[in-house]
């Protein structure tokens, strides 16, 4: 086994992993942060999306080794507990989320436009989360609730 | 060793001597994206990897008339670097289509080509604009053009303790003229049926020089050398265009898979030759 030094949501850790760990099986299964879902395990379905020094990536095709060192935030890391984020907030009321298994991932997907680009348009928040199946809402509820939370966020 | 060994290599070069001393049991990992599916879906179990995400092989920067792009570098960052948006805008475009946001976060260029899929989306626009590589091993580095590394599906002229370190693509002229087009199942994480990339310098009305790259219709990345030779000196008029469509889709070797049949794929090259260099005429 290899020891690996990691943050997660602000919060330092050291766990023990192997050749072949996951950063997903790391945060679900050793850490217990659950925002983070097993979905396709090959990253096409995006459910197990996180932030990884801020920029969006896989957590089910990283290598956890590979984060050594790094910071990550899950969902359960964007906002203090107890309060609602703007994009959560939105998801809520324009009815972004069904089942919520995706919810999770569109949300950090969402954010991670939203750090790099607070005024996006239709088609650029389309292009966003491309790569985040939801097999419910038919995704106009949740580009709606995206673009919410962009309005909520400039005011 | 059960549970095996990763090494953090600090260069290419170190990468390259752990991949000489480990043989065939050690893999290197950048990104993640095509290994850690393949380990997931138990379809190998690592026992060494060496890791190539600190190795300084990140980065992009101009070297004369030609850009240099470290092997590890995200595609993301190539995607959105105003080096390559003015250089090599070809390239650009070609990124822009792969995949999708995170997952162009984590895939490297290098692994990308070093995979050597059929369908590898950096490579049509890399082979039309005349890519080469670097490869760095155990014993050397040596320089080999893109349009010599193929030599099959998922193989290549990479020896076993060779890496990819760096890729140098020749800056697109002002002038020159270029297009790609992408067929997929979908617009996004999508699989090439067919990619397209061609390149093309007109002066004085004529073809001064050209390229057509094919992707996903042949056992390698192809570059369609007898078409582009047909356009050269021509202008681009609809007889030599569909001249052109007809060689470069003769130039293909597809095969039936989920994604598309071979009859398929051999009408959509030649359609979507077509319609590119016709959009270049316009």
């Amino acid at each position: 086994m290899h020891t690996l030094e990691l943050t997660v949501n602000g919060q330092g850790h050291k766990v023990e992993v192997g050749l072949k760990t996951t950063l997903l099986e790391v945060l679900r299964d050793k850490l217990h942060i659950t925002s983070p879902k097993v979905g396709c395990n090959t990253g096409d379905c995006g459910t197990c999306s996180v932030l990884l020094d801020g920029v969006l990536v896989r957590s089910c095709i990283t290598n956890a080794l590979s984060v050594q060192g790094k910071s990550v935030t899950t969902l359960e890391g964007i906002i203090e507990p107890g309060d609602i984020h703007p994009l959560q907030k939105a998801f809520h009321e324009n009815y972004g989320s069904q089942c919520g298994f995706c919810t999770p991932g569109m949300i950090l997907a969402s954010k991670a436009l939203l750090d790099a680009n607070p005024s996006p348009t239709r088609d650029e928040v389309k292009e966003a989360l491309s790569g985040n199946l939801c097999r419910c809402t038919g995704y106009v509820k949740i580009i709606d609730s995206v673009l919410a939370a962009a309005d909520e966020m400039k005011s | 060793m059960a549970e095996g060994e990763f090494f953090r290599a600090a260069s290419p070069q170190e990468a390259a001597g752990l991949l000489a001393q480990h043989g065939g049991s050690a893999r290197v990992l950048a990104g993640g994206t095509d290994l850690m599916v393949a380990v997931n879906k138990r379809m190998f179990k690592p026992q060494v990897i060496i890791y190539l995400g600190d190795a300084g092989m990140s980065g992009i920067s101009q070297e004369g008339d030609a850009l240099l792009i470290g092997a590890a570098t995200p595609l993301s960052v190539i995607q959105a670097s105003p080096l390559v948006a003015d250089k090599t805008p070809l390239l650009a475009a070609a990124i822009k289509q792969m995949a999708s946001p995170a997952i162009r976060n984590a895939g490297t260029i290098g692994g990308n080509l070093a995979n050597a899929s059929p369908a590898a989306d950096t490579a049509t626009p890399l082979l039309a604009l005349g890519a080469s590589l670097k490869l760095v091993g155990a014993k050397g580095e040596r320089e080999v053009p893109l349009a010599e590394f193929f030599t099959g599906p998922g193989q290549s002229v990479l020896g076993a303790d060779e890496i990819i370190a760096q890729v140098k693509v020749p800056a697109q002229p002002a002038e020159a003229k270029w297009a790609y087009r992408k067929v997929g199942k979908r617009k996004a994480q999508s699989l090439s049926v067919v990619s397209v990339a061609v390149y093309c310098s007109i002066s004085g009305g004529q073809v001064s020089g050209a390229a057509i790259a094919l992707g996903a219709v042949a056992p390698t990345p192809l570059l369609a050398q007898d078409a582009a030779g047909l356009l050269q000196g021509k202008t681009l008029d609809e007889a030599t265009i569909a001249a052109a469509a007809k060689a470069a889709a003769e130039a293909t070797s597809p095969i039936d898979d989920a994604r598309g049949t071979a009859w398929y794929r051999k009408r959509a090259s030649e359609a979507v030759v077509k319609q590119l260099l016709t959009e270049l005429a316009g």
